[in-house]
């Protein structure tokens, strides 16, 4: 049975690493071999925080601790982690990552005295898996930060809705809107603050539309919101309930409570506006003109630029 | 005339499951404030035993004390089987989230204070499960393996108990402490629920215990 | 000289088990309490030689069932029998005048040795 294991242990299709409770390596098998490009004779009774610096996190060292005292699981998901053992990255998604995307589990080994005596890391590839998923984000249409639709849908809609509007002289409105001085959050608070403002703010106001709006993330702090069967002043309602809803809003980030306010420019589609670049391009304008006279206000095109709401 | 097939579990094995769990708890509750650093109080455990059949609406009678808890669950394989289940009010993932340390985060998923609850659960009810299933296994001279922990978060307690089929003819046993974490002001419950299948091992188990010392 | 033994804890089982692990050749007279409260009445009525304590009891726990027969009976002699043996217990208990702490699940050598522990404490304090 043994020479069996011995040449399962080398063919699996999998990472298999054996290490002792000095975190030193007993057994690294084929697979990790040739995809970390480490032969087992090299790596043999090396330290694995000194071969991979990057395992070095409280998190893995307390991980090796429960399972050499607690004789427990531990386990490392790809979506916490990305990788524990930098290998390349599979040719098919290398587009999509430099390094393979790894699910690894870590366990403890016993010997004949039922004592634990070492532990064991699988490795498995997810990179596919991981590279689908994300191509299925995309594909429905998504934003991956924020949840809400991103720009490739919000364009595919503008132009169906248009072309309804066009057709069947229905009311369609567009507000554009963007948070103020996001710069500033991302300096204060960091890119992870940030990101969590542009979370909050999209699950929020995406809450407050209906099924038949479309709530999109348009680029990096902006937003849009396109509204069928709606007139620019009803839309203007919703920008403004948009604006208070903002400016109320709590969002606590290590420790500190961040406050936000967003600028709003809408335009409705008719008259001058006679296509769907024309929509885009004055609910922008108006955007624009919002931050211009003061932000965390609403200001609508057509007729002429006309400041609705200020904070 | 109906064959009972299931395995009972007797008073006197009730009696030597109850001194098991409370040193198997006892160790653990050591064995954590080494690895984790916190001084965990596990209670001792009382053990139910009952119709398979009344496990589900058991359960959710302890678990609805909460309005919105916090779950995570894990299945456990030896000779010694089951599900365990960490039910932790709400707001126990805030309390908890300072609980391990975790140093300056290392640039891989993005992190917002909800992820990093969910990680600290998943990752504390993991070591307390493990720590809790394993010291009853090491007793019984078993080994366990265990399944990655799965969590539900912040959801309302009523639909929660797991989806297993409920066989009338056994009996079931179901394990709970309460636990809580002294340095902060959080606990929960840890439900143990022994698979009946492995009634017959843990029975014989049972008695090999109490034998080394008779 | 130990003639009498006090056995505290809440458990039939673990009783039984302290109690098989007790030499039995020896001629020990045996006494149970099942909760710290019945520990210190019994204390005071029979005067044991040496008391097993168990920490986690209904009524009245270990600890305090210590202090109380500790400041009943300053030289007593009490060995805590734990299965949470963490570092803050322990000082706890030390602090509080117990002999020694046994771990749980007990074993005979560690009975023995605590009882060896015991009978020295004993004749210590019996010397003139």
């Amino acid at each position: 049975m043994s020479l069996m294991m011995d040449q399962i242990f080398n063919m699996i299709n999998m990472g298999i690493v054996i290490f002792d409770r000095d975190l030193r390596v007993h057994s690294w098998n084929r697979w990790l071999e040739v995809q970390s490009g480490i032969p087992e004779r090299y790596i043999k009774g090396a330290s694995l925080v000194k071969i991979f610096p990057r395992l070095n996190t409280p998190k893995f060292m307390r991980s090796c601790k429960s399972i050499f005292a607690l004789g427990n699981s531990c386990f490392f998901a790809q979506k916490r982690h990305n990788y524990l053992f930098p290998c390349p990255a599979p040719l098919s998604v290398q587009a999509n990552f430099e390094f393979m995307q790894q699910n690894c589990t870590m366990g403890p080994l016993r010997d004949e005295k039922q004592r634990i005596a070492y532990g064991y890391i699988t490795v498995e590839d997810v990179s596919e898996l991981v590279a689908y998923e994300q191509r299925l984000i995309e594909a429905n249409m998504l934003d991956g930060l924020t949840g809400v639709r991103n720009r490739k849908y919000l364009e595919q809609q503008l132009q169906a809705e248009f072309a309804r509007h066009k057709r069947y002289r229905r009311p369609l409105s567009l507000i554009m809107m963007d948070i103020d001085f996001f710069k500033k959050i991302n300096d204060t608070h960091g890119h992870q603050g940030g990101d969590l403002v542009l979370r909050r703010v999209a699950a929020e106001l995406a809450s407050m539309v209906r099924d038949t709006d479309t709530y999109a993330r348009y680029g990096g702090e902006e937003f849009c919101c396109l509204l069928p069967e709606t007139g620019a002043d009803s839309a203007a309602i919703l920008a403004e309930r948009f604006r208070r809803r903002v400016e109320g809003m709590e969002i606590e980030y290590q420790g500190a409570e961040i406050r936000v306010t967003m600028s709003f420019g809408l335009a409705g589609a008719g008259g001058e506006i006679a296509d769907r670049e024309a929509l885009l391009r004055r609910a922008d304008e108006a955007l624009y003109e919002a931050k211009r006279t003061g932000r965390n206000r609403l200001v609508m095109a057509e007729p002429q630029l006309r400041l609705v709401k200020s904070g | 005339m109906t064959s009972f097939l299931y395995e009972e579990i007797t008073a006197e094995e009730t009696d030597i499951l109850q001194e098991v769990m409370n040193i198997a708890f006892g160790k653990a509750s050591a064995d954590l404030a080494e690895v984790i650093d916190i001084y965990v109080v596990l209670n001792i455990p009382e053990i139910s035993v009952m119709k398979a059949t009344d496990i589900p609406c058991c359960l959710a009678r302890e678990i609805s004390r909460f309005d919105k808890i916090s779950i995570v669950h894990q299945n456990y394989w030896g000779k010694f089987k089951g599900t365990a289940i960490l039910v932790f009010p709400a707001k126990a993932g805030r309390e908890l989230a300072t609980l391990l340390d975790n140093g300056p985060d290392e640039g891989g998923e993005l992190l917002d204070p909800a992820e990093m609850e969910r990680d600290t659960l998943t990752e504390v009810g993991n070591i307390l499960i493990g720590a809790c299933v394993g010291k009853v296994a090491e007793l019984l001279d078993d080994v366990i393996t265990f399944s990655p922990p799965r969590i539900l978060v912040d959801e309302e307690s009523r639909q929660v108990v797991p989806a297993e089929t409920f066989d009338a003819r056994h009996s079931a046993i179901l394990l709970k402490t309460l636990f809580t974490f002294e340095e902060r002001d959080a606990g929960g419950f840890l439900f143990l629920l022994p698979n009946s299948t492995s009634f017959g091992w843990l029975k014989k188990a049972l008695h090999t215990f109490m034998e080394q010392y008779l | 000289m130990i003639q009498k033994i006090l056995v505290v804890d809440d458990s039939l089982v673990s009783r039984k088990i302290i109690k098989s692990c007790i030499p039995a050749d020896r001629g020990y007279e045996i006494h149970e309490a099942v909760n710290g409260l019945e520990g210190v009445a019994k204390y005071k009525e029979i005067d044991p030689d040496v008391t097993l304590m168990d920490l986690t009891m209904p009524v009245m726990d270990g600890m305090q069932a210590l202090e109380e027969i500790k400041a009943f009976d300053e030289r007593a002699v009490v060995v805590v029998c734990t299965a949470d043996v963490q570092m803050k217990t322990i000082s706890r208990v030390m602090s509080r005048g117990a002999l020694m702490v046994v771990k749980k699940p007990i074993t005979r050598n560690a009975i023995n040795d605590a009882l060896y522990r015991a009978e020295q404490t004993i004749t210590g304090h019996n010397r003139p």
